[in-house]
């Protein structure tokens, strides 16, 4: 950051006029990169016994252990969609890419997961563009009603 | 401050059952993972977000038997320092977790 105020200002000066301090703004950047504490913690605690406890500490290696887990992944799956040169990383590739990495387990749960969730996601975006459809039958069709709504107006 | 949980409920609709970890959070971390990493599937995060709860508790019951044979009830993050050591598939964890030592807990091997 330049000092634009003047040769003789001190840094607690420049401050003042700053609108998050540098302290502020490495903060923010660096819960950007990571899973919220509270989540994650919370999925730690579920897999427990209830008398458990798990120090702040723990929790916060675990929240870059995540972060470093989805960079991997996402690498890998990157990779893949770059040597069959396509642009999107989809749901497929993350699969594959756990796979690939040694996370079987999860690949085979994850693929029964993304069935489901495009059978339902399916659904719904069916659902929405036969609405859609409806409305808009053919290229007049808009026209044709906001002439409708127009006459109905000057009425 | 946000409520990072519920939002994520919200979003899911509770279709695909309730996310417990926030989709945009996920594609920004996925999005700053490399350059080459321009687009995303909308359904990526979510099958991330899944993939990340599976590893979390994974992660915790290895852990957690660290915690056990130290014969106390409080995770520490030598805990998980050392189920990451012993575990083949979190090799990548190896260099994160060996980068800040803490003198007063030592390790338990």
């Amino acid at each position: 950051m330049v000092d634009s105020i003047g040769p003789n200002q001190s840094n607690k000066h420049r401050s003042n006029y700053a609108v998050i301090s540098g302290e502020e703004e490495g903060a923010a950047k660096e819960q950007e990169r990571l899973l919220p504490i509270a989540n994650v913690g919370r999925i730690m605690k579920q897999i427990l016994p209830p008398n458990a406890k798990i120090s702040k500490e723990a929790k916060e290696t675990m929240q870059e252990c995540v972060s470093e887990f989805i960079s991997f992944v996402t690498g890998e799956a990157s990779d893949k969609c770059h040597r069959e040169k396509r642009k999107t990383v989809n749901g497929d590739d993350i699969c594959w890419a756990l796979g690939s990495l040694g996370f079987d387990d999860y690949s085979d749960s994850l693929k029964r997961y993304l069935i489901r969730y495009r059978e339902t996601e399916g659904e719904r975006l069916a659902n929405q563009n036969k609405a859609a459809a409806a409305e808009t039958e053919t290229a007049s069709s808009p026209l044709h009603f906001s002439f409708d709504l127009m006459d109905k107006r000057r009425i | 401050m946000r409520q990072p949980g519920a939002y994520s409920n919200l979003l899911s609709g509770g279709k695909t059952g309730p996310h417990s970890l926030p989709l945009a959070r996920i594609k920004k971390i996925m999005k700053k993972s490399g350059e080459d990493v321009k687009m995303i599937s909308g359904e990526a995060p979510i099958v991330f977000s899944k993939a990340c709860e599976l590893f979390i508790e994974e992660l915790t019951k290895r852990a957690w038997a660290m915690t056990l044979q130290r014969k106390t009830r409080t995770m520490h993050k030598e805990d998980v320092a050392a189920a990451v050591m012993e575990t083949d598939i979190f090799d990548f964890l190896v260099g994160l977790v060996s980068h800040t030592p803490n003198p007063s807990a030592p390790l338990e091997s």
